[in-house]
């Protein structure tokens, strides 16, 4: 029973979340007058379709003029812009949620589609293969080396790795790719500038694969450079903390292996703390994401959330805000159910 | 306070925290040097007005790369004079010089020439001066460059007149028809060469001027030493300018290089520091101010407020940040208050949090319930009897945020939504992978912002690190 009413409160609060974001959202572009502009720039678009059906039928340009005019009065009813802003937000909300907030202005997909759904949903897999492969990558590292340096403590090595993890937490990730850029790509020639294939991309699978490859190995160094000494720190302190605990102690005095307490007496424990600041360093990961796609030009989400804001366009931001959330959210979801699998105090 | 004297010395055994509070101290003295030698306006008034810049050389490297080049590159050059150097009558008027000299020694031409004049003063309204603009080389052939006539004055102002007096006379030679012209007479009298002023042009006036002509009509750079003259032809012996400049584009400029506008990266950066400053240390202050307010209220008090502050926080805890910092900047501008605003909003309620939970252990204790038997308000005791239990903590708390801040408001304006009344790091970065320095290679724009990023940052993480062993160990939280 513990287990289900616990993760029950904890999606709740996750929910909870998501509908404070979108209402905060909402009533920022609404009283900004952002609202206004998107939901216009839909009905222009859905006008303009409307215009180029009609002009098969209606040939007398003054009668088309009526036709558009009345469809227009009908169309503003319809999207509620007759109305004041916040008659509209249940509405909106609805439109940000179901992703029906019309066509971006600039970009595409690779098939032409310019649907803020569409594009999207071709833009996820990308962000999501680069940054798992770095939090993976990252989670490993502070997994074997944090615990190591924690029970040699105060060792040159410890001092050594502590000393990288604070320059570390202090570099900027999208920086230290435009130096991987400058040293890897413009200097010395063996990666490529960025993007996610070469031009054109190859047939083979095989080949396409090693592309592929080719390409992450840039972006996915910098994650790592830039990311693992917070991560390496973080299990340094939680194992070193759980190290000074009078049970760990006992369980050597009694005689037990070195090799078992550690195990057993040790990592065991460290392991919820170690996953709560999993969760915690997620919001840090997906910003280092937006910026890390930028300086990489990898086709993500981070680079989609750069071109909007470059391009102004308003439906694809808030599109974007509001996946971005949901993401989130759904990670945190995810690695509470495991934190509740791994520590059976924190449930009720 | 033996308690802070004690802590003090402790912090003060590690090495590290003695390299962070030098790392502050110049930190400090930079961000006090550029407020009080750089206007408070410099955003506006200068950085972001291109006109400014015009006459710096574009993309320049810094000017000590030249220690590590075998082939030296030419130095930007401003040369300036501002009394005459010499007056003698010309029939009945007057001819004043203002000399400038400069020693050509390396083997490039310049970018660009540019002449400037200022403050050009004259009495007499029916014959106003005229300025010619000559170079003698260093093999002592003159070359006449550019004739500037002033108009007659035919309004009632009363003398004397002054021209170019809000904005200098700027005349750029590089493609300048005239030049080209009295460039196809010089060459055709010196050398006894016949080239159009499509030719001429072609060529490239500062090559004509700064090169000697080898066989087959190619220019290679004439060392020595060169005379930028403005002679004014006056007539009244009062008449006069108030500053003459001769500039000559280079291919290095000054300590750490220009952009792609021709601005001067030194001053762009200088001016980063006490901006970071401010945003770190301030959203550091306001968020522990109101993080570690809350957290106390919420575990002294308890019942409701703490219920409501508890809920509050966790919402907020849970929103991710970025998105919605894009979304606020774009929607209401890039604007400093706005960053710190947000950067607080967002922050306080992790602080709260784990205070909370500090103050409920700290509540059980005896000398609490002391204070509250002999009759201390809340007020009082929060203040005075929980707050102390805390301070280390938050205080390493706000030292741990203050880099935090500083890399948020540089990622924002790497996205383009910082303040754009001021530069910043991240702006320099932001304008410079825009302008694909990365791809070109200018190092010297990349390199720099991001240092001095990583400097400001590590500068208070080295400090929190040196205050690790005065606050206990177990309280602390990472990021």
């Amino acid at each position: 029973m513990g287990l289900g009413k616990t993760l029950a409160l904890k999606g709740l609060t996750l929910i909870v979340v998501l509908i404070s974001v979108l209402l905060f959202t909402v009533l920022i572009i609404g009283a900004s007058g952002l609202s206004d502009r998107v939901l216009s720039s839909i009905m222009n678009e859905e006008l303009r379709g409307i215009r180029q059906k009609l002009t098969t039928q209606i040939r007398d340009p003054e009668e088309l003029n009526r036709a558009m005019d009345e469809i227009k009065q009908d169309l503003v009813k319809a999207y509620g812009l007759d109305k004041p802003w916040y008659a509209r937000i249940p509405n909106m909300i609805l439109r940000i949620v179901t992703l029906d907030l019309g066509s971006a202005r600039e970009v595409q997909t690779f098939t032409g589609s310019n649907r803020i759904s569409d594009i999207i949903l071709e833009r996820i897999p990308n962000t999501i293969l680069l940054m798992t492969s770095a939090l993976i990558i990252n989670f490993v590292l502070g997994l074997v080396i944090g615990p190591r340096i924690a029970l040699r403590h105060g060792t040159k090595m410890d001092k050594a790795i502590s000393l990288y993890s604070a320059i570390s937490y202090a570099l900027p990730t999208w920086w230290l790719g435009m130096l991987m850029i400058l040293f890897f790509s413009f200097k010395l020639r063996i990666f490529p500038f960025g993007g996610m294939y070469s031009v054109p991309p190859s047939e083979d699978t095989f080949m396409r694969f090693l592309d592929l490859l080719w390409h992450v190995m840039l972006p996915l160094i910098t994650l790592v450079l830039a990311l693992s000494g917070s991560w390496i720190y973080i299990t340094r302190s939680i194992v070193l903390s759980v190290a000074q605990e009078d049970f760990v102690s006992v369980a050597r005095v009694k005689g037990l292996p070195e090799d078992l307490v550690r195990r057993r007496y040790i990592v065991r424990v460290a392991a919820s703390p170690i996953l709560t600041n999993v969760v915690l360093g997620l919001a840090g990961s997906i910003a280092g994401a937006i910026l890390t796609e930028i300086v990489f030009d990898w086709p993500g989400m981070g680079t989609l959330y750069y071109k909007a804001v470059m391009s102004v366009d308003e439906s694809l931001i808030l599109a974007l805000t509001y996946i971005f959330t949901l993401i989130y959210v759904l990670a945190r979801f995810i690695l509470e159910i495991l934190y509740v699998v791994l520590d059976p105090r924190v449930r009720l | 306070m033996s308690f802070i004297r004690e802590s003090f010395s402790e912090f003060w055994a590690s090495n590290i925290s003695k390299i962070g509070i030098l790392f502050l101290a110049i930190l400090v003295a930079v961000s006090i040097y550029t407020v009080t030698t750089l206007p408070l306006d410099f955003g506006v008034r200068y950085w972001y007005n291109p006109v400014y810049w015009v006459d710096y050389p574009k993309s320049a490297q810094p000017e000590w790369i030249n220690i590590f080049l075998s082939e030296k590159l030419m130095s930007h050059v401003e040369l300036s004079i501002s009394k005459a150097s010499g007056i003698k009558p010309y029939n009945n008027r007057f001819i004043k010089y203002y000399n400038v000299s400069y020693n050509h020694e390396c083997n490039q031409f310049p970018k660009f020439i540019t002449l400037r004049i200022s403050d050009l003063l004259f009495y007499r309204r029916d014959s106003p001066p005229i300025v010619r603009f000559y170079v003698t080389r260093p093999d002592g052939r003159t070359i006449e460059l550019y004739t500037l006539a002033i108009e007659t004055i035919s309004s009632n102002a009363t003398p004397p007149f002054r021209y170019f007096s809000m904005e200098p006379k700027r005349i750029l030679l590089s493609g300048d028809i005239y030049l080209a012209r009295s460039l196809v007479s010089f060459l055709y009298r010196e050398f006894n060469i016949s080239l159009g002023t499509s030719g001429v042009l072609e060529v490239g006036s500062e090559k004509i001027i700064f090169g000697s002509i080898g066989g087959d009509n190619t220019f290679t750079p004439l060392i020595g030493r060169y005379v930028f003259s403005a002679v004014l032809i006056c007539s009244d012996v009062n008449d006069g300018i108030g500053m003459f400049n001769v500039v000559l584009g280079g291919y290095v400029y000054g300590l750490m290089g220009t952009d792609v506008l021709g601005r001067d990266l030194f001053q762009g950066l200088l001016f980063g520091f006490p901006i970071a400053l401010i945003i770190g240390v301030g959203v550091s202050l306001l968020t522990t101010f109101i993080g570690a307010g809350l957290g106390i209220v919420s575990g002294y008090i308890g019942g409701r407020v703490d219920d409501f502050i508890q809920r509050f926080a966790d919402t907020i805890n849970n929103i991710p940040l970025l998105p919605l910092l894009i979304l606020l900047s774009f929607i209401f501008g890039g604007r400093l208050w706005l960053i710190i605003f947000v950067l607080v909003f967002f922050n306080w309620p992790s602080l709260t949090i784990i205070v909370r939970s500090m103050v409920l252990s700290a509540k059980a204790s005896q000398f609490i319930e002391a204070a509250v038997a002999i009759g201390a308000s809340r007020l009082r005791i929060m203040v005075k009897h929980i707050f102390p239990q805390v301070a280390p903590f938050v205080f390493a708390q706000m030292i741990f945020f203050t880099p935090y801040a500083i890399l948020a408001e540089s990622a924002l304006s790497f996205l383009g939504l910082g303040d754009v009344t001021m530069p910043t790091w991240g702006q320099i970065l932001e304008y410079g992978f825009k302008n694909g320095a990365v791809f070109l290679g200018y190092w010297w724009w990349i390199l720099p912002p991001g240092l001095f990023i990583v400097y400001s940052a590590v500068t208070f993480v080295f400090i929190a690190l040196g205050m690790e062993p005065v606050v206990n160990p177990r309280l602390r939280r990472w990021k």
